[in-house]
């Protein structure tokens, strides 16, 4: 394939739910082989990764109860939540190449969500609901572009 | 829990997330809160996942697996790998209303809707064994720092937090 049926395959993939990647190779996967493409190529980059992270799973469940692996746990706890904050900015942080009106209507915008979840108790599921619609209804003019963004 | 229950919470999960990650908030909503899984053994799937290879998003397959052994993970890894590969016939069928405005605004509006989840779930994440201490709250900060930036491996973040708990933490 091109660079330029590349680059779109890429921007559609960010238009996926899910794992991003996967759409990604789902679409590559497609573009080379049809459906049967579809399957080696999602297949061949999930089934070793998977593997792979359930082995790393089972091999830290074996000593998960010690006193070692408790300590260690308590530091990579605040490490991973700390992460997870970074990601959330991470798909902020694309609004930042449409300019400042653009990056202050987002931040402002998944503030409000911040506060929605902490504060006021609003349901997941609630939330997304309403961040879906909110964005069809009022957000709607520029496509995004995620190539910048590294959340998977 | 049921396969099949554990399954449909995988498969809403993955479907209404955008990215890898983003499926933390709902599925620390219908795991940790039902008291199926716990706060630890999220966080070792995150950890375990961003050390491991592939996506970001299989550290499902991690919780997975802590949830339900080689079912869960294999459930989880099905429901990672299903929801994104509806872009595959839309974009056959409708490329071109993919592409237009209120399309890319919902899904704007889904991703702000995400981070502010995620945000709240870092929260829950770092305040989950009670007040974290103050070395706790500076490794989150280092955390979120350095994987904003992206300049260290996540193994390296985490195996940094996992020496300063060593030192630390007991």
């Amino acid at each position: 394939m091109s660079a330029r049926e590349f680059g779109e395959a890429w921007a559609l993939s960010q238009l996926s739910p899910g794992i991003h990647l996967v759409a990604l190779a789902g679409l590559i996967g497609r573009r080379a082989a049809g459906w049967r493409g579809v399957v080696a190529a999602v297949g061949g980059m999930m089934i070793p990764a998977a593997a792979i992270t359930v082995a790393l799973t089972a091999a830290y469940g074996v000593i998960a109860a010690s006193p070692v692996a408790r300590a260690a746990l308590a530091g990579v706890a605040p490490v991973t939540g700390g992460m997870t904050i970074a990601t959330a900015a991470l798909l902020v942080r694309a609004s930042a190449r449409h300019g400042r009106a653009h990056l202050v209507i987002d931040v402002a915008v998944s503030l409000g969500f911040v506060v929605a979840a902490t504060l006021l108790g609003v349901p997941t599921l609630a939330a997304i609901g309403a961040g879906a619609l909110i964005g069809a209804v009022a957000l709607g003019r520029e496509r995004p572009t995620s190539r910048e963004s590294s959340v998977g | 829990m049921d396969p099949l229950a554990l399954f449909v919470v995988f498969l809403k999960a993955s479907a209404l997330s955008l990215g890898g990650l983003s499926s933390l908030p709902l599925l620390r909503a219908d795991l940790v809160a039902p008291g199926i899984a716990t706060d630890d053994q999220v966080v070792q799937a995150i950890a375990i996942g961003r050390i491991s290879t592939g996506p970001n998003g299989l550290y499902i397959v991690s919780l997975g697996y802590l949830v339900g052994g080689a079912i869960g993970a294999s459930l989880a890894l099905l429901a990672a790998s299903l929801p994104p590969l509806v872009i595959v016939p839309i974009t056959a069928l409708a490329r071109r209303w993919l592409l237009a405005t209120p399309v890319a605004g919902l899904v704007r509006g889904v991703a702000l809707a995400t981070a502010g989840l995620l945000v709240a779930t870092g929260i829950g994440i770092v305040n989950a064994s009670g007040t974290p201490s103050l070395w706790q709250l500076a490794l989150a900060a280092i955390g979120t720092v350095l994987t904003y930036r992206g300049t260290l491996h996540p193994a390296i973040v985490i195996a940094i937090g996992a020496a300063v708990g060593l030192a630390l933490g007991r």
